[in-house]
């Protein structure tokens, strides 16, 4: 195809605490196998697309672990291929990318010696499965600038860019509000199409004239001067900004629905392989509506949930609308409700955690409650 | 441990040969279109990673895999080997089959003609040694510790030996070694009296130069079968060179009839049978689907199962190994079952004591087998089938795949 992709591993106002302590919101366990950047690169192989540029700020050992050579989504390739872009520190202050177009401004060697006339721009906080090819067609046919997904949904907060479009998808209007009384907008979920010149201009520009943020700066002051249009996805898309939303969205995967539509409407959805056996049930197991890996030994009751690779349940546990990460070990009559665990989290027998559903409790990486 | 004087050159320490050509007539419908080591075990592998494994496992990362019979699905599923690590400059995996050569060329006629035909494939990395394997089995072996006995032993050829119970020995290649050690004295193909329980596993070490050699003067034998069992190493130890017996005791498992099929997968949803296939120490590879983790639903029961990704299941799965992919619906009753990838089982359709091979549609309210009072109780479902709706399949039958 005829476009690269430029994903950001991490956007400063993604809230996640203690889930990205360690780690990149890329690298972020999702759904029982997957972390966030794998729906990003699904999405881009799957539609051809295998140039691609991962911009890091920080933490992102776990994320560069993860992609490797890039080999598990078919992207070890001879010619273009994926790259993970460390910091490059610009600044006398030491201080790494004070926004996406500092980021975006450096990396730009890689954008321009490019072949392709598209470029994709991405946050990894999106789990959603795209047909880009089909975006990009909307791009050429209406002769677009800037091409903004949107999706429809009641639920925005301060850093979500609601957009007004016309019958010609033409966007009108961009602001930026958290005022909503449950009636359903159409809001942009961070990831954009730009033709590679008009990139290369504007990052240019905006970083000669010392502009920080990308939404702000760029798109919402210029929106009115270019052709930008909205391409609405009508399947399921889940943006991952907080505790909350990713809970959410983990949860949405429990329905078969959301399942067919996210990990196979427009192709696979690819991750790193890590060999894992089948899961083993044992005869105490009881398993209501729940997401379970490969690798888990379980001899409790899980219900509602999403269990991830290689966690143990034990007999008389009991687990209930919560995310298990990988490793974690419930011991015999723990109870958990409402939980997040970070991987390598160990329950001790007979111990019960219960959180809210407006309210999870997480626990982090590697503990021992 | 990289000896200095390989690392520059194309030299290996041990070639593996894997003999993966025959048919496995016993498997009936699961071999009909497919070599038995690629049939498909134990929820996400084919019977062939176990001894790729092994090798990998073993730091043998050179392996010439011979195959005949069927062979598409097999050379498919190898690939470029990465999978078990064998995606390499210097060695990997290598799918050899029967070619042709100027105006001659034949299909491979014995395990030994099979390694005769590819001596060029072994020179290229003029190795010491040479292990020769099949890729039938169920087992997990360090066969680096085989070759330091070897090694130790000054061995011409040593033969890998498990004990068997008296009353199978005639099954196998029997072999009677010295008072106080390992040296083989006699050998026995398939004797009718037994006079000892060491089963030859099939699983040979020999110094390559000396089996260059007998293979070439086996092939001028017009009345060779062309066979390691029957020729080469009765030959050997008449001639009186040094063969020893290296004791294996662990799992083992052939997996060449329908029962012993089903008793293997079986036998993974037993904590007491010694095989483990969640032991991180010495992990089985396999070339993995991206498929999402299995959903279980509300009026699901899973019980003693082995489950793998991608699966909807709604149904009651008892003692059964389900593989990727499988749908089993509300209602489904599977029970002490082998559901293979892609399977789909209709609501309320019975699976008991049954091989459901891939891609199989069972229909609503079917009736697949029953109970297992003998070995030929277990009924199988071969590939790619579409057994209609009410239909009831007797026990111990085996159907078609084609729809």
């Amino acid at each position: 195809m005829n476009a690269m992709g430029i994903i950001f591993a991490s956007d400063r106002e993604v809230k996640l605490n203690e889930l990205t302590i360690h780690r990149t919101t890329a690298s972020l366990p999702f759904g029982g196998r997957y972390r966030l950047i794998d729906f990003a690169l699904s999405n881009f192989v799957n539609s051809g697309v295998t140039r691609i540029g991962i911009i890091a700020k920080n933490n992102y050992n776990s994320l560069m672990d993860h992609i490797r050579m890039g080999r598990d989504w078919d992207l070890n390739r001879k010619n273009a291929g994926i790259i993970v872009f460390p910091p490059f520190v610009r600044s006398t202050s030491q201080e790494v990318y004070k926004g996406k177009i500092e980021a975006l401004y450096t990396n730009l060697s890689f954008i321009k010696e490019a072949k392709e006339d598209y470029v994709f721009i991405v946050n990894s906080n999106i789990a959603a499965n795209i047909d880009y090819e089909s975006a990009v067609k909307a791009m050429e046919e209406k002769n677009a600038d800037i091409l903004v997904f949107t999706s429809r949904t009641d639920y925005a907060n301060s850093r979500r860019l609601i957009v007004t479009a016309n019958e010609d998808d033409k966007i009108t209007d961009m602001i930026f509000s958290d005022f909503f009384n449950g009636e359903e907008h159409l809001v942009g979920i961070n990831a954009y199409i730009i033709r590679r010149d008009l990139l290369c201009f504007l990052i240019e520009t905006a970083y000669a004239r010392s502009f920080i943020d990308w939404e702000k700066d760029v798109l919402q002051a210029q929106y009115k001067n270019m052709h930008m249009i909205s391409y609405e996805i009508k399947e399921h898309v889940s943006v991952i900004d907080d505790i909350k939303s990713y809970f959410k969205a983990n949860m949405a995967l429990l329905d078969k629905g959301v399942r067919e539509e996210l990990f196979h409407k427009y192709g696979n959805v690819f991750t790193k392989v890590k060999d894992s056996s089948p899961t083993t049930y044992g005869e105490n197991a009881v398993i209501k509506n729940s997401l379970i890996a490969d690798g888990c030994v379980i001899d409790g009751v899980v219900e509602n949930s999403i269990i991830f690779r290689g966690v143990k349940i034990g007999k008389g546990a009991k687990v209930s609308n919560s995310i298990l990460m990988e490793h974690t070990e419930v011991g015999e009559a723990g109870r958990l409700s409402y939980v997040i665990t970070d991987k390598k989290v160990t329950v001790s027998p007979n111990c019960s955690l219960s959180g809210f559903a407006t309210y999870p409790i997480v626990i982090v990486k590697g503990k021992t409650v | 441990m990289i000896r200095e004087e390989f690392m520059f050159t194309n030299k290996k320490e041990c070639v593996a040969m894997l003999l993966a050509g025959g048919q496995g007539t016993r498997l009936g419908v699961l071999t009909r279109d497919v070599a038995k080591p690629a049939v498909p075990f134990g929820g996400k592998y084919r019977i062939i990673d176990f001894t790729l494994s092994n090798c990998i496992n073993s730091g043998i990362d050179t392996i010439g895999v011979l195959t005949q019979y069927q062979p598409f699905e097999l050379n498919q599923y190898i690939g470029n080997g990465q999978p078990w690590d064998l995606d390499r400059i210097n060695g990997g995996v290598f799918v050899l089959p029967p070619y042709v050569r100027g105006k001659t060329g034949e299909w491979y006629k014995g395990t030994a003609n099979a390694i005769y035909q590819n001596i060029k494939f072994v020179d290229t990395y003029d190795p010491e040694y040479v292990l020769v394997l099949s890729g039938d089995h169920i087992y997990k072996m360090d066969y680096d510790k085989m070759l330091d006995a070897h090694k130790a032993e000054g061995a011409d050829c040593t033969i890998a030996v498990i004990d068997v119970p008296i009353e199978e020995a005639s099954r196998f290649g029997i072999m009677k070694t010295e008072d106080g050690g390992n040296r083989i004295t006699e050998f026995f193909e398939k004797p009718k009296n037994p006079v000892s329980t060491k089963a030859s596993m099939g699983i040979y070490i020999f110094n390559w130069q000396l089996l260059r050699s007998y293979l070439i003067a086996d092939e001028e034998d017009k009345n060779s079968d062309n066979d390691f069992g029957k020729n080469i190493i009765p030959r050997m130890l008449a001639d009186g060179k040094r063969m020893f017996a290296y004791g294996f005791s662990g799992y083992w498992k052939d997996v060449g009839t329908i029962h012993s099929l089903w008793q293997a997968n079986m036998d993974l949803l037993d904590k007491n049978s010694g095989i483990n296939l969640a032991d991180g120490k010495w992990k089985i590879y396999a070339r993995n689907n991206a498929l999402p983790p299995h959903h279980i639903g509300e009026s699901a029961e899973v019980k003693t199962s082995i489950i793998s990704e991608g699966g909807d299941i709604n149904g009651s799965v008892i003692d059964s190994v389900i593989f990727q992919n499988v749908t089993i619906k509300s209602g489904a009753y599977i029970e002490h079952s082998v559901i293979m990838p892609n399977v789909v089982i209709e609501e309320g359709a019975k699976v008991c004591h049954a091989i459901i091979a891939q891609n199989t549609t069972i229909g609503k309210n079917a009736v697949i087998g029953g109970e297992l009072i003998t070995e030929d109780d277990i009924t199988v479902i071969g590939a790619n089938a579409v057994i209609p709706e009410e239909t009831q399949v007797e026990k111990g039958a085996m159907l078609e795949g084609r729809v």
